[in-house]
């Protein structure tokens, strides 16, 4: 168990229906060379493949995998499997969690607003685009597949191989009307930019295998030492557009210049959490922007950005950066 | 050869058609030579005469086809119903009738629970019959303010928690999270819905919890539970029978005074399929006099109070949107095809009539993949289901378990928010079983519902919500067919009808020794008739004398 006070782990849903690749992601995120240990609750264990050379221990319902990855099986009860993993001694970067074909990944999202010990990150919910209609149009299941549009933060559109371009557009259109103005990653056998999905530091080589449609996403950051406005800050992160996949950063606000506020946001919810005193770091606001090569430019994002930090100078900035040189 | 003992009764209620009443049984070897008059059954030679049910009645032991060992599990904690509920050791825990008796019942145990701040928790709560008046942090918090404190409510899909539990798990109006429930002011209240309860329930006793079901003494508090009330076959109706569980059954059941047969059925859908049809069939190996391993269960949909049973057009009276499936059909067709071509019975939980009309589905493709006779694969609750679903049933040979508890417990809530009156008359549909001809049983589901087979009956028979009213008129069967239901009828069920579930020639010395007569008394007293005790086997089981 962590200390008291330590960060919580991100913690992130896949949803989908049986068969739109779930499982095919799991893996891929499990084996690839992005250096931190997830930890992955799957439902079926025997849908897990992964190359017997990686893993180092095969427990009854673990594998511990030699990147320092954990795969675990949910069993009967996610809660008691949650539960057990947040008790290893072992700390993970990252908690993943399998939603079964037929549940509601946002109900189970829900965990991570009641854990202090992880941080919901995100629904990320993974849609077969040959198929996905013909099921939301299936009289026993169709309303159970359109839930799980509608709870995703972040919708994989994937085996996109399999429609043409004129129908691709079509399905995106057609699931942003269930989902709003959700960011949609294209995939062809769940090849996703693992960092954009999972927010990984930009710049580690996570795609190693050649891009599947398109190139995977782009980044940009913004610094800035003025503190930004609030009421700013939030109207551009509300603005921006679905083609923005993750922004994650530490900002200082000019109502608590002496404070750090942690922004996390997966597909189009943002969260802003404070973090505590700024301690001894640089007082500069820092933010991560990643997105799919259709996100704004880089010098639209800044002239976005650069609206919430107009420079405020007023006494308690003054002071609180003061006390901070005396 | 070992002894032969004739029990004389007041009378003794067969359920043999061709031999119905009779004032004396003869058992031998745990197993019943006969039933008729004293001296009908002399010609089976030297016996004891056993005077001690003269003035009792005697029926087939009843036979529970849905129930949970879990309600075994449960009784380690303090019960918080709004009804009177028998535990293992016969007292009788008075139900509690407004928010200020629950807390001060817990007041109570709290001061006897040691001071290391270890939790309490309490289970049956039910705030339904409260006129709208929820539990809140308030309440709680007059139990302990330091101790963590957590309810879950009757029907294990919500609970309510004290301020400590709030705290440390960060709790507050600040957390928007869809099962964390608020009040007009964005406070949140202390209650805890579906997925946040339970992830906060295990949170708070993970421990406890987990050994509910492989306690050992968990298996003994249910089969006592279920003795009680004249039950001598139970199912334990889901179950993943991990080998502790086989291992504390195995034990269990060895034993000369444990006083049930107890019947578990595999939870399909938790383990890999290519593996376990192996798995069950290694099981059935072990199985003993009072140990059935064999069945299997899939769990299809959710619950109609809680809003997650699966439901056809037009779906729920009060326009919730429809519930949830817990396995989707196409996984119901393979899991269902995959057992029953390895020649076991399939238990289905459909709660909802699209449910029961995808099990339906289901056993159709797997009878046309793979014809099988008398496969009796049984729909569990199917609470919902018309006349048309009945009459498919009985086309395809299957079997029903109806879950007439409901119609007392919820039949309120079912009329007048989930199913609207016309459904709700028509839930249950004993008669329509009966008329259709579909074979079937009626069931608890403990530890949802207290065991107690006359009671259930007796809620066939009645039809009566616990306001009252009478739901479904043309619905209600006549005491020996209820009766029936909850003896041969359920024995039916489980494929045991050759072995238990009447008293004649050849069959298992298994008794319900009941104070009154229940074809004689009130059909509205039915649930009044007193258990004096049972018979297993041969062996006498006499009740605790309750306080």
């Amino acid at each position: 168990m962590p200390e008291p006070g330590a960060t919580p782990i991100p913690f992130t849903v896949i949803g989908g229906f049986l068969g739109a690749g779930k499982t095919t992601l799991l893996n891929r995120l499990l084996v690839a060379p992005h250096g931190r240990r997830f930890a992955v609750l799957v439902n079926d264990f025997g849908s897990v493949d992964i190359d017997g050379r990686l893993i180092v221990a095969h427990g009854g319902d673990t594998i511990a995998l030699a990147n320092g990855c954990l795969c675990c099986s949910i069993g009967d009860s996610l809660a008691t499997t949650l539960l057990d993993l947040l008790e290893r001694p072992d700390r993970f970067d990252h908690v993943v969690v399998e939603a079964s074909g037929v549940a509601d990944p946002g109900r189970i999202a829900d965990i991570g607003g009641i854990e202090p010990r992880l941080s919901r990150d995100g629904v990320i919910v993974v849609v077969d685009a040959a198929d996905v209609r013909a099921r939301a149009a299936d009289r026993y299941v169709g309303d159970t597949v359109l839930r799980q549009i509608a709870a995703a933060d972040l919708l994989v559109l994937n085996k996109r191989d399999l429609v043409e371009d004129a129908e691709a557009t079509t399905l995106k259109t057609w699931l942003e009307g269930i989902a709003g103005a959700v960011a949609v990653v294209e995939a062809r056998h769940a090849d996703v930019p693992l960092a954009a999905l999972f927010g990984l530091p930009p710049g580690a080589d996570l795609h190693p295998a050649a891009p599947a449609c398109e190139p995977a996403f782009r980044t940009w950051t913004f610094a800035t030492p003025h503190p930004l406005s609030r009421e700013g800050l939030v109207a551009v992160l509300d603005a921006l557009p679905s083609p923005v996949l993750r922004a994650k950063g530490f900002v200082r606000f000019a109502d608590s210049p002496g404070r750090r506020a942690l922004l996390q946001r997966v597909g189009r919810r943002s969260r802003l959490d404070d973090e505590g005193a700024w301690g001894l770091g640089r007082l500069v606001s820092e933010i991560v922007v990643i997105g799919t090569p259709d996100m704004p430019s880089d010098a639209d994002l800044a002239a976005r950005f650069e609206t919430a930090a107009r420079p405020v100078v007023d006494a308690a900035v003054l002071s609180a950066t003061l006390d901070r040189t005396r | 050869m070992s002894r032969t003992v004739i029990y004389r009764a007041r009378r003794i209620v067969t359920m043999n058609p061709g031999n119905p009443f009779a004032t004396h049984v003869a058992v031998r070897e745990g197993r019943i030579l006969g039933a008729g008059s004293l001296e009908q059954l002399a010609g089976w030679g030297a016996h004891d005469l056993d005077e001690r049910f003269a003035d009792k009645v005697l029926l087939p032991g009843f036979v529970e086809g849905h129930s949970h060992a879990f309600e075994g599990g449960v009784w380690q904690f303090p019960y918080l119903g709004y009804f009177d509920r028998a535990g293992p050791d016969g007292t009788i825990s008075r139900g509690l009738r407004n928010i200020e008796e629950v807390v001060a019942r817990l007041r109570e145990v709290e001061k006897a629970m040691p001071r290391d701040g270890s939790t309490l928790l309490a289970w049956g709560f039910d705030p339904i019959y409260f006129g709208g008046r929820r539990m809140d942090l308030s309440d709680l918090d007059k139990v302990s303010t330091d101790r963590p404190v957590v309810v879950i409510h009757s029907n294990f899909h919500v609970l309510n928690a004290n301020t400590p539990v709030f705290r440390k798990a960060g709790i507050d109006r600040s957390t928007n999270v869809h099962g964390v429930v608020k009040d007009a002011t964005g406070e949140p209240t202390g209650e805890l819905q579906e997925m946040t309860a339970k992830f906060m329930a295990y949170k708070a006793a993970g421990v406890q919890l987990a050994s509910l079901l492989s306690d050992n003494e968990a298996v003994w508090r249910f089969a006592r539970v279920a003795q009680l009330a004249g039950v001598t076959t139970a199912t334990d109706l889901h179950n993943e029978l991990p080998q502790s569980t086989v291992d504390g059954y195995l034990e269990a059941s060895a034993r000369e005074d444990f006083p049930i047969r107890l019947l578990p059925a595999f939870a399909a859908g938790l383990v890999p399929l290519a593996e376990v049809p192996d798995r069950l069939a290694g099981l059935v190996k072990r199985n003993n006099e009072k140990l059935r391993f064999g069945l299997v269960k899939i769990v299809t949909d959710g619950s109609i109070q809680g809003l997650s049973a699966r439901m056809r057009w037009p779906g729920y009276y009060d326009g919730t949107p429809n519930g949830v499936w817990n396995v989707g059909p196409d996984e119901i067709d393979r899991t269902l095809l995959a057992y029953h071509r390895a020649g076991f019975q399939v238990h289905v939980h459909t709660n909802g009539d699209e449910a029961s009309e995808v099990a339906l589905n289901a056993i159709e493709k797997a009878l046309a993949a793979a014809p099988r006779w008398d496969h009796r694969h049984t729909l569990q609750h199917c609470q919902m289901a018309d006349a048309s679903q009945f009459r498919r049933m009985k086309a395809l040979g299957a079997c029903v378990n109806l879950f007439a508890n409901h119609l007392y417990y919820w039949g309120d809530v079912h009329y007048e928010k989930t199913l609207g009156p016309e459904r709700a008359e028509r839930m249950d549909a004993c008669a329509t079983a009966l008329a259709t001809g579909v074979p079937f049983a009626i069931h608890c589901d403990a530890p949802v519902t207290p065991i107690g087979p006359l009671f259930t009956a007796w809620c066939a028979v009645n039809r009566l919500t616990a306001s009252g009213r009478t739901l479904g008129e043309a619905e209600k069967i006549g005491v020996a067919d209820a009766l029936r239901a909850i003896t041969l009828g359920a024995a039916w069920t489980l494929k045991l009808d050759d072995e238990i579930g009447s008293i004649e020639t050849g069959k298992r010395a298994d008794f319900a020794v009941l104070d009154d007569d229940p074809l004689t008394v009130d059909p509205t007293r039915l649930k009044d008739v007193g258990v004096w005790g049972t018979v297993l086997g041969g062996r006498v089981f006499e009740a605790p004398r309750r306080a």
